[in-house]
C-alpha cells in the first residue's frame, strides 16, 4: 500500500503542487484531531461527529444553530407529546439507507437500543442518566418513546442518536451505514477519510459532491494548508493565525472556562471568601490579550443562546479593594483564609492555558490569597475534577472547560451543581430542587426556572469562579460560502457548504 | 602516555593553559560566556526574580529593541508582558540544574557501566548491554508519565527521567571504545606489567574514551533542554511560575509566526550554551592531549 | 558467528520479556483508561461496564496472564480507542516510521562522514569552523522552529512543496530535511573528533611516513579506525528515529509510530502501547546486533 502510494505520488506530484480546483465540487477539510473511530453511536465525540453527523448518519431532529430556528425535523417529520407524557414521532417515508434497505421505525428502535446497550461502550448513555426510556414501534412510520421520569426535552435528547439500519451489529463498526447524503468511500487510518455523495438520497442534493478529511495536530499548519490551497476548510485554527479577514471567521464555540470550587473544604465554605475570589479577577483584562477578542465574560457554565439564559445576572466586577476587605472580614471571624490554595489546570486544555492560569494566580495573590499553580495531564486531572474527590485535599480551584452546544442547561446543571453531580462542588437543597423542577418543566415555566437557578447560583451561592465563554476561529477558502457556527465544534454538515 | 616534560623553562600549568586559551579565541569566548551563565545561574533568581514574574497584560508580546522601555525589555516581553531578558536570566539556574544534572548523571552512569561492560567478562557485559537495549526501547514519555504518577512532579524527578533515557548512548559509546582500546599495545603492556583492571580502565582507557563522550555530552545538553520543554506540556517537572529555557520555548511556540522573540531568545540561549560547551570541550581535547598541544602552543607563540 | 547470533537472540528475548513485563505493569499504574475514554460526566455504572468489557476489573495478574496467553497465540489484543487489532494499527504506522528512519539515517551518515572528515583534515581551518558552527547550531535548535519556518518559507511563501501530509515524493522532503539536522550535527562532531584522534595516531603517521598519498590515508586508515564511536552514535540516533519523531509527525501530519505511541500512552490504550514498544524494540535490538557485528568487521581484534 505504501509503495503504491509512493508510485502514485511520483506520478501525481506535478498536479498535486499546482492546485487548480476552481471548478472542483469536492472540498477538503483539515481537522485538528485524528478520527480513530467512525462509530455512529460515538458521534457525540466531536472528532467523530464532525465527519459522520448529518453527512453519513442522520438523526430524527436537529438543532438549528445556523439560522437560530430551534429544533427542526430531519428523519422525523413531526412529533407530539401524548397524554401520558410519552413522545410520538412520525417518521419520514421513502428514505433509504446507503446499503439500499428502507428506513422505518424498527431502525429507530434498534439505533436507540444499540446506543444504550451496556455491552458496547457508546458515549450516548451519559446524556440519559437518571431516566429510563423505552422505544416502542407503533407502525412502520410511527414510534413512541416512553420516559420515566417524563422528559420534556426528549426530542432534543434524540438529536444525539444517529440512526443506523436494523441489521447493524451491537459492536463497533468501521463502515458506518446511514441515511445521509454521503457514504464513506475511503478510510486510510491516520491520513484521510473520503466521503462521496450518494445518488439516492431522500432530500435535496447538496452542492458539495464529496469531501476529504485530513488531520493535522498543529494549528499553524492547518492555517497554512488553507492558505496554500491544500485544504478548503480548517474548522479550528489559532486566534493568532486568524489574520486574514477574507478567509478567517470567529465564532462562539460553546466552551466555557471556569474554576470549580469545592464548598466542603475551608476556606471555600465561606461565602465571603468565594465572593473575594470572584472580585479579585480582572476578567476584562483578558479579552483581546490572552483570550481572543469576541470571547464573553461568563456568568454560567453554558453559553448565552442556551434556554433560560438570564440577562439580568451581572458578571462579577473587578474590585480588589472589596475582595481584600471581604478577606479581612473572614479572617477576623477565624476563617482560614491563609490556607494555600491550589489552582489546578489541565495541560493543553485550551489556548493560552498556562498564561491564563498564571495571570489568574497573580490576580488572586494580589488580592491576598496564597495560591500555587499545578498542571496535570488528563488522567490525573480527571481524578481531581470528578467525584469521588481525593481524601485530605486542600482547597482547590479546578480550572476546566465545559462544552454545551445543545441549547438546554440540563446538559450541564445536574453534573456541575446537583448534590450528587459528578463534578459538583456544592450541596444545596434549593439548587437540587430547582434542577429537578426545571428538568420536568416545559415552555415558559422551564425557562423561568432555569433563569432563577442561573441567578441563584451566580449571585447567592457564588458556586464557582466563572471565567469566559470561548471563541473559536475557522479558516475557509474564498471559493466557499460557509461560516462556522456554535455547532461547528460538534458537527460540520457538508450540505451547509455552498460554492460562490 | 603521560610523558614527563623535560623542557627547562616550562611555565606554571595555569599560565600555560591561559596562554593556550588566548591562542584559541573561540574557546576564549566560550569560557567567558559560560562564566557569565554560571554567574547568572547563581545570582539570577535573587537579582531579577521579582521583575521576571511581574505581569503586565498591556505590555504583552512587546517587541524587542525598544530602548524606551528600559534595558530589561530589550529582548521584548512574553505573553504576560514579563521582560524576556529578566526571565532568561532567572531561568538560568533551573536550566543548569535540570540539564546539567541530567547530562552529568547520564554521562557518569553510562560511562561507568560502559567501561565495565567493555572490560568485564562476557556475561556481565552481555547483561549490561541487554539492559541498555531495554532502556533504549522504553519510551521516555511513558517513563515520564509513570514517574509523574508515582512520585509526583519535581525538578529532581525530571532530572531522573531525563538522565535515565540518555544513559544508553554513553554506555554504548564507552563500551565500543573500550573493546577497541583494550586491544591496543599500551593497554596490553600495562596488563602484562600487572596493572589492576581498575587502574587500566581509569588510567589508560578512560582518557582515550573521554573526548568522544564529551562531544556527545555537550550536544546532549541542548537535547535534554528541548526534551524538557516537550515534557512540560505534560505537567511533569517545571511548573509555572518556575521557569527554564525549555519551558519558555514551549510557551513561545504558538507565537512563532506572530511574535518570534518569545521562543527565539531562550532558544538562542540554549544554542549559545551548547556551542560554548562544545568549543570548550574541543579546546580541552587538544589542550589536554600532549600529542596535540603543539597546535595551540604554536599558534599562541605566533600570536603573542 | 552463528553461535554468537543465536546467543544474542536468546539474550534479546530475555530483554524483550523484561520490557513487556515492565511496560505492562508500569503502564497500569498510570490511571484508569475508563476515566479517559468516557466523558467526565459518565456514571460510575458506565465506567464499571467499560472496565468489565475490556477485562480491566480482573486482578492485574489475571490480566497479565491473559495478555501473555494471547501473545503466545500472536494476538496483541485490540486497541480500546480504535476498536481495531493493536498490531494492525502499529504495523501500519511503523512501516512509515521505518522508511523515514532508513532514508534519513542513510543521508545523514553519508553527509556527516564526508563533512566530518574534511573538517578534521585541517583542524581550526575555515571549512572546519564553518562546518562545526553550522552543524552545532542546527543540532541545538528546537526542531519545531525549523519545521514551522520551513513550511512558512517553502510551502506558503515559495509554494514549492506541500505543507504536510503524505501522497507524493514531494511530501517527504520537508520532514526528512528537518529530521536530518540534529543527527547530522551530532555525527559530524563525532566523526570530526574521532578523525582528529585517528589522524594523529601512530599507524597513520607510519603510513604517512611511508609516503602514502593524502587521500587514501584519510579514507582507508583513519576512517576505518574512527568508525567505532561513529557507528555507535549513528545507532543511537537511528534508535531515536525508530521510536518515532513526535514533533515532525505532529507538525507534518506524518502517520508514524511516534505520535501513535504518545497518543496511546496519554489515552491509556495499553495494547497499542505494548505492541508499539515490542515492534520498535525488536527493530532496535536487531540494529544494535548489526552494529556489534560491524565492530568486529571494522576491527578484527575485537572479540566478544
Amino acid at each position: 500500500m505504501i509503495r503504491r502510494s509512493l508510485i502514485w505520488g511520483t506520478l501525481a506530484a506535478a498536479t498535486m503542487l499546482t492546485p487548480a480546483f476552481a471548478q472542483d465540487s469536492t472540498v477538503r477539510i483539515v481537522l485538528n484531531e485524528e478520527v480513530d473511530l467512525l462509530e455512529p453511536c460515538m458521534s457525540t465525540r466531536s472528532n467523530i461527529g464532525r465527519v459522520t453527523l448529518q453527512n453519513i448518519n442522520e438523526t430524527l431532529a436537529f438543532l438549528d444553530l445556523r439560522q437560530g430556528g430551534g429544533l427542526q425535523p430531519k428523519l422525523a417529520e413531526s412529533w407530539e407529546q401524548l397524554e401520558d407524557g410519552s413522545w410520538r414521532f412520525h417518521l419520514r417515508q421513502g428514505v433509504t439507507f446507503s446499503d439500499g434497505t428502507g428506513f422505518d421505525a424498527r431502525d429507530v428502535k434498534h439505533s436507540f437500543d444499540r446506543a444504550m446497550d451496556p455491552s458496547i461502550t457508546c458515549e450516548v448513555p451519559r446524556y440519559f442518566g437518571g431516566m429510563t426510556i423505552e422505544a416502542e414501534v407503533v407502525d412502520d412510520h410511527t414510534i413512541d418513546f416512553k420516559a420515566d421520569p417524563q422528559q420534556p426535552i426528549l426530542p432534543l435528547l434524540l438529536t444525539l442518536i444517529s440512526i443506523v439500519p436494523e441489521e447493524t451489529p451491537v459492536e463497533f463498526v468501521r463502515e458506518p451505514i446511514g441515511t445521509g447524503p454521503y457514504t464513506l468511500t475511503e478510510w486510510t487510518p491516520g491520513q484521510r477519510i473520503v466521503l462521496s455523495q450518494r445518488d439516492d438520497y431522500w432530500g435535496e442534493t447538496p452542492a458539495v459532491t464529496g469531501a476529504t478529511y485530513l488531520f493535522r495536530a498543529d494549528p499553524a499548519v492547518r492555517a497554512a494548508m488553507v492558505a496554500t490551497g491544500e485544504a478548503d476548510i480548517s474548522p479550528s485554527i489559532a486566534a493568532l493565525d486568524a489574520t486574514n479577514p477574507a478567509t478567517d471567521f470567529s465564532y462562539l464555540d460553546s466552551e466555557t472556562v471556569y474554576g470549580r470550587l469545592d464548598h466542603s473544604v475551608a476556606p471555600f465554605d465561606d461565602l465571603r471568601v468565594r465572593k473575594a475570589l470572584n472580585l479579585a479577577i480582572d476578567r476584562e483584562a483578558f479579552i483581546g490579550t490572552l483570550v481572543p477578542e469576541g470571547a464573553l465574560l461568563a456568568s454560567a457554565v453554558y453559553p448565552p443562546p442556551t434556554l433560560g439564559w438570564n440577562e439580568a445576572v451581572e458578571v462579577w466586577p473587578y474590585d480588589p479593594e472589596e475582595a481584600a476587605r471581604l478577606l479581612e472580614e473572614a479572617r477576623a471571624d477565624g476563617v482560614a483564609v491563609d490556607t494555600p490554595i491550589t489552582l489546578i489546570g489541565r495541560t493543553a486544555n485550551f489556548p493560552n492555558n498556562v498564561e491564563i492560569l498564571e495571570a489568574v494566580q497573580q490576580m488572586l495573590q494580589e488580592a491576598g490569597f496564597t495560591v500555587q499553580l499545578q498542571f496535570y495531564e488528563v488522567a490525573e486531572f480527571e481524578d481531581l475534577y470528578s467525584k469521588p474527590y481525593p481524601e485530605g485535599r486542600g482547597p482547590m480551584v479546578v480550572v476546566a472547560m465545559h462544552d454545551n452546544s445543545r441549547g438546554d442547561p440540563s446538559f450541564s446543571m445536574y453534573f456541575k451543581y446537583a448534590s450528587d453531580g459528578r463534578q459538583s462542588g456544592i450541596s444545596d437543597p434549593k439548587v437540587d430542587d430547582l434542577i429537578n423542577r426545571a428538568q420536568a418543566a416545559t415552555g415558559d415555566e422551564r425557562e423561568a426556572l432555569w433563569k432563577e437557578l442561573h441567578a441563584y447560583l451566580h449571585d447567592d451561592v457564588v458556586a464557582d469562579l466563572l471565567l469566559f465563554h470561548m471563541v473559536g476561529f475557522s479558516r475557509v477558502n474564498e471559493r466557499l460560502d460557509w461560516t462556522p457556527t456554535m455547532a461547528t465544534n460538534s458537527q460540520l454538515p457538508l450540505a451547509d457548504i455552498a460554492f460562490k | 602516555m603521560t610523558s614527563i616534560d623535560i623542557i627547562p623553562d616550562e611555565p606554571k600549568p595555569l599560565v600555560r593553559f591561559a596562554r593556550m586559551l588566548w591562542a584559541d579565541k573561540f574557546a576564549l569566548a566560550a569560557v567567558l560566556f559560560l562564566t557569565l551563565v554560571l554567574v547568572l545561574a547563581v545570582i539570577g533568581p535573587t537579582w531579577l526574580g521579582e521583575v521576571a514574574q511581574k505581569q503586565n497584560l498591556r505590555g504583552r508580546n512587546a517587541p524587542p529593541f525598544e530602548w524606551e522601555r528600559g534595558w530589561l525589555w530589550i529582548l521584548g516581553a512574553d505573553a504576560l508582558g514579563r521582560p524576556l531578558l529578566a526571565r532568561i536570566v532567572v531561568a538560568t539556574q533551573n536550566t543548569m540544574m535540570v540539564a546539567g544534572g541530567a547530562v552529568f548523571f547520564s554521562a557518569l552512569i553510562g560511562t561507568v557501566l560502559g567501561l565495565v561492560a567493555g572490560y568485564a567478562g562476557p556475561r556481565t557485559g552481555q547483561a549490561i548491554m541487554r539492559l541498555a537495549d531495554v532502556i533504549m526501547s522504553f519510551p521516555s514519555l511513558l517513563l515520564a508519565v509513570v514517574v509523574l504518577y508515582i512520585l509526583g512532579p519535581s525538578i529532581l524527578n525530571l532530572v531522573i527521567v531525563l538522565a535515565i533515557t540518555r544513559i544508553p548512548v554513553y554506555l554504548r559509546t564507552a563500551r565500543a571504545e573500550v573493546l577497541e582500546v583494550r586491544e591496543r599495545m599500551f593497554v596490553q603492556a600495562a596488563r602484562v606489567m600487572g596493572a589492576s583492571p581498575r587502574r587500566i580502565v581509569f588510567r589508560h582507557i578512560l582518557p582515550v574514551v573521554l573526548p568522544t563522550l564529551m562531544t556527545i555530552a555537550t550536544l546532549d545538553f541542548a537535547f535534554v533542554m528541548l526534551a524538557e520543554s516537550s515534557l512540560s506540556f505534560l505537567g511533569i517537572g517545571i511548573q509555572p511560575p518556575e521557569i527554564t529555557w525549555g519551558l519558555m520555548i514551549s510557551q513561545g511556540r504558538q507565537y512563532l509566526t506572530t511574535a518570534w522573540w518569545l521562543s527565539f531568545w531562550p532558544g538562542l540561549a540554549i544554542i549559545l550554551t551548547t556551542l560554548s560547551l562544545n568549543l570548550l570541550s574541543g579546546w580541552m581535547r587538544i589542550a589536554l592531549d600532549p600529542t596535540q598541544r603543539w597546535r595551540l602552543e604554536m599558534r599562541g607563540r605566533r600570536n603573542g | 558467528m552463528m553461535s554468537f547470533i543465536r546467543k544474542r537472540a536468546f539474550a534479546s528475548l530475555i530483554s524483550l520479556i523484561l520490557l513487556v513485563v515492565a511496560v505492562f505493569f508500569l503502564s497500569r499504574l498510570t490511571g484508569d483508561p475508563a476515566a479517559l475514554y468516557l466523558p467526565s460526566e459518565a456514571s460510575e455504572e458506565m465506567r464499571r461496564q467499560f472496565r468489565e468489557i475490556h477485562g480491566l476489573n480482573d486482578p492485574i495478574l489475571v490480566q497479565f496472564g491473559r495478555y501473555v496467553w494471547d501473545l503466545l497465540h500472536l494476538d496483541f489484543g485490540d486497541s480500546v480507542r480504535r476498536a481495531r487489532p493493536a498490531f494492525e494499527v502499529v504495523s501500519e504506522a511503523f512501516l512509515w516510521t521505518l522508511q523515514l528512519a532508513v532514508i534519513t539515517m542513510t543521508l545523514v551518515t553519508a553527509a556527516a562522514i564526508v563533512v566530518g572528515s574534511l573538517a578534521a583534515f585541517r583542524v581550526g581551518g575555515f571549512f572546519d569552523r564553518i562546518a562545526s558552527l553550522t552543524s552545532l547550531i542546527g543540532a541545538s535548535a528546537p526542531d519545531f522552529w525549523v519545521a514551522i519556518v520551513a513550511i512558512v518559507v517553502f510551502s506558503v511563501g515559495l509554494g514549492w512543496l506541500p505543507t504536510s501530509g503524505t501522497g507524493s515524493v514531494w511530501h517527504w522532503i520537508l520532514p526528512i530535511g528537518v529530521l536530518f539536522i540534529r543527527p547530522f550535527g551530532l555525527i559530524v562532531q563525532v566523526v570530526r573528533g574521532s578523525m582528529i584522534n585517528a589522524l594523529s595516531s601512530a599507524y597513520v603517521k607510519t603510513a604517512r611516513a611511508k609516503g602514502v598519498r593524502t587521500r587514501p590515508i584519510i579514507f582507508v586508515h583513519a576512517l576505518r579506525n574512527a568508525m567505532l564511536p561513529v557507528i555507535t552514535v549513528i545507532g543511537d540516533q537511528a534508535a531515536a528515529l525508530l521510536n518515532g519523531a513526535v514533533v515532525i509527525e505532529t507538525i507534518f501530519g506524518f502517520p508514524g509510530v511516534g505520535k501513535l505511541m504518545i497518543d496511546s500512552i496519554l489515552q491509556r490504550d495499553f495494547n497499542v502501547v505494548l505492541a508499539a514498544i515490542m515492534i520498535t524494540a525488536i527493530a532496535i535490538f536487531i540494529m544494535n546486533l548489526l552494529i556489534d557485528l560491524a565492530y568486529a568487521l571494522l576491527d578484527p581484534r575485537i572479540r566478544y
